[in-house]
């Protein structure tokens, strides 16, 4: 294993900050009504109105930036999830926490007006069935040891399925099922991108990583098992506690505005981890990075592929994800023969 | 191995025989006990003057239509409740064979209930839906009526917008994800007789659902919102103020289900159509038909 020097890290964090720049300027520049680069530039630093400043600065913009944030946010609770539970196969959509977070959006979606809470509500919501998820889920693993692949698995297939049929019942109970939001909501999408609500995600994003960072080096430890990190000196109790508001933040915000996206928490962490080696001091930057980037260029491709149209971002990120995902099942059982 | 055929052809014919004295008696015997579950067919029924008919509706009409909101729910658009449906003893049922209830068209007709199942597109289709309605109902005469006065009104619309210029039209139907009226349908059929352009009929597809660049890249000089969604409509189509209908009359609100709805009331819709595109008042002819429930009118955007 490479040593993580200053240089390093930089480095990698570099070229990295590079590809999403690009990914970005792809997104900003590709979309259905093809308008000319030299008319995106214009919109972008003209100064000047017209549709093509719309298009650009209040269509793609707002999107572009959150399907970053949103990348971000969950390759980074992949990460964390994966460390935490000793499991590559880890993520928050395998594991039902994304299912857990929009069933408590939907909730306040369907319910909410009778209440007297407004959109405002979702994100808290689905953050608070993200805790409960994840909750729900460190109590059947019993806190201890390394889950099964299987037991694994099977814990997050019952919470999908169990979140899914509550969110159907809760739409129907609530009339949303006319319209074809709830299907868009379980899919994931990210067509309802508002400018207002990308502040939102990025808090969450920063609090999410200022929580995970200064842990970088536990988690490490904690790959070592728990009886040898807690014999190295970890509160693994704190640190399970703190990862946990730290995951559960990203999830409830990444979910809150773009639905259930899948995959991507497992897509960009194993990547990266094949490249760069499994430190988590550079992991965790890095597939920030590298998830914004991502999502970028899948909800590009989602809004771009059938001119006019839209395809759902979730769509493309689990016609990506599905195959990997088997390849890595794979790989995990024969690794656990060969053991 | 070949099944002998000759049974089986004769059985076929005995059935079409039946079916076809079953049918024939249905006609002859005004359906006493109705079941719709379609807001558009349920408004037919109600405008023929068959209220007292209706046994029960889905969801969506009683949340249209306050004369039918007492009545027995049988279920929504997209999951209606076949028991509740046959629990009402119904003698017709009426509904749109769409994806959804397809097969539960083929259900109800396997348990020996009558299924007039209707799904017009276009104008024409739309009054042609109406007339057989009105045929089934005992209501002949009336339906002919209606179909008529809808008929009528789209002459009119296309007289009195004649000469007139004809601005670029976007009709939203929903705006997240945004759905818009495409081209092939009578909402479009409409709009060009109501002397607009309709930007959505770029669009094969009578609803398709649009990117937000589409709509601001087709630049549309008048946004008519039948969204039915909560916020101002111009508030949220100022988020892009590029748009060539954020004028004082560009972005009109019409009311959920006035123009939307295939359904007895297409004269209305024309008449808030010219008036929202053009500002001028489509008169209609004095009806004949049972009076109807004053429409609201649509009203501008905040």
């Amino acid at each position: 294993m490479r040593v993580l020097t200053r240089r390093r890290l930089a480095g990698v964090l570099g070229v990295l900050a590079l590809l999403l720049g690009l990914a970005l300027v792809f997104g900003l520049g590709v979309g259905p009504s093809g308008l000319a680069p030299g008319d995106v530039l214009r919109a972008l630093f003209g100064h000047e109105g017209g549709p093509a400043a719309d298009i650009v600065l209040r269509v793609r913009l707002p999107r572009v930036a959150l399907a970053a944030l949103v990348g971000a946010s969950l390759s980074v609770a992949g990460v964390l999830f994966q460390a935490l539970l000793r499991n590559a196969l880890a993520d928050p959509y395998v594991l039902g926490v994304s299912g857990g977070a929009a069933l408590g959006g939907i909730l306040v979606l369907g319910f909410g007006s009778a209440l007297g809470l407004g959109y405002g509500a979702v994100p808290p919501a689905a953050f608070a069935g993200a805790v409960i998820t994840t909750l729900l889920l460190f109590l059947v693993s019993g806190f201890q040891g390394r889950l099964s692949p299987t037991t694994l698995l099977l814990t997050g297939v019952v919470f999908n399925a169990f979140a899914s049929a509550a969110i159907v019942f809760v739409a129907s109970l609530a009339g949303l099922t006319e319209g074809a939001s709830i299907f868009l909501w379980l899919i994931g999408n990210l067509s309802a991108a508002r400018a207002d609500v990308a502040g939102f995600v990025a808090a969450f994003l920063v609090l999410g990583l200022a929580c995970a960072l200064p842990l970088a080096r536990r988690l490490d430890l904690l790959a070592l098992g728990e009886e040898s990190a807690l014999q190295l000196g970890v509160d693994v109790e704190r640190v399970r506690r703190v990862l946990l508001l730290a995951t559960s933040l990203l999830v409830g915000a990444a979910v809150s505005v773009a639905g259930l996206v899948g995959f991507v928490g497992l897509i960009v962490p194993h990547l990266l981890r094949l490249v760069l080696g499994p430190d988590h001091r550079l992991l965790l930057p890095a597939s920030a990075l590298g998830g914004a980037s991502f999502l970028v260029l899948c909800d590009t491709l989602a809004r771009s592929l059938l001119p006019g149209r839209e395809l759902p971002v979730g769509a493309i990120t689990a016609l990506a994800g599905g195959p990997l995902f088997l390849w890595l099942l794979r790989r995990e059982q024969a690794r656990r023969l060969a053991a | 191995m070949r099944r002998p055929a000759a049974p089986s052809r004769r059985l076929a014919l005995a059935a079409t025989l039946l079916l076809g004295l079953a049918a024939r008696r249905a006609v002859a015997v005004p359906p006493a006990r109705v079941v719709s579950l379609n807001p558009s067919l349920t408004a037919m029924v109600l405008a023929l003057g068959a209220r007292d008919r209706l046994v029960g509706v889905d969801d969506f009409s009683a949340r249209q239509e306050p004369e039918v909101a007492s009545l027995p729910r049988v279920g929504g658009l997209y999951n209606p409740s076949l028991e509740a449906v046959v629990a009402l003893r119904p003698d017709l049922v009426l509904l749109v064979p769409s994806a959804e209830q397809r097969d539960f068209r083929e259900r109800l007709a396997a348990l020996g209930i009558r299924v007039l199942a209707l799904d017009p597109l276009r104008f024409d289709e739309v009054l042609a839906a109406l007339e057989r309605v009105g045929e089934v109902l005992g209501r002949a005469d009336a339906a002919r009526a209606r179909a008529g006065a809808e008929r009528r009104a789209l002459e009119l619309a296309r007289e009195l917008t004649a000469g007139l210029p004809r601005p670029r039209v976007v009709l939203v139907l929903q705006r997240d994800p945004l759905y818009v009226a495409g081209g092939g349908s009578f909402i479009d059929e409409m709009i060009e007789a109501a002397g607009g352009r309709n930007l959505g009929a770029a669009f094969a597809e009578p609803y398709p659902r649009v990117a937000e660049e589409w709509l601001i890249a087709a630049a549309p000089e008048r946004i008519l919102d039948s969204s039915s969604e909560p916020g101002a409509a111009r508030a949220f189509w100022s988020r892009w103020p590029s748009l060539p209908a954020l004028t004082q009359h560009g972005v009109v609100v019409l009311p959920a289900g006035l123009v939307t709805l295939p359904g007895p009331w297409l004269d209305r819709a024309l008449a808030a159509l010219v008036r929202a595109i053009h500002g001028v008042e489509l008169a209609l002819p004095a009806d004949d038909a049972p009076a109807p429930r004053a429409a609201p009118p649509p009203k501008a955007a905040p």
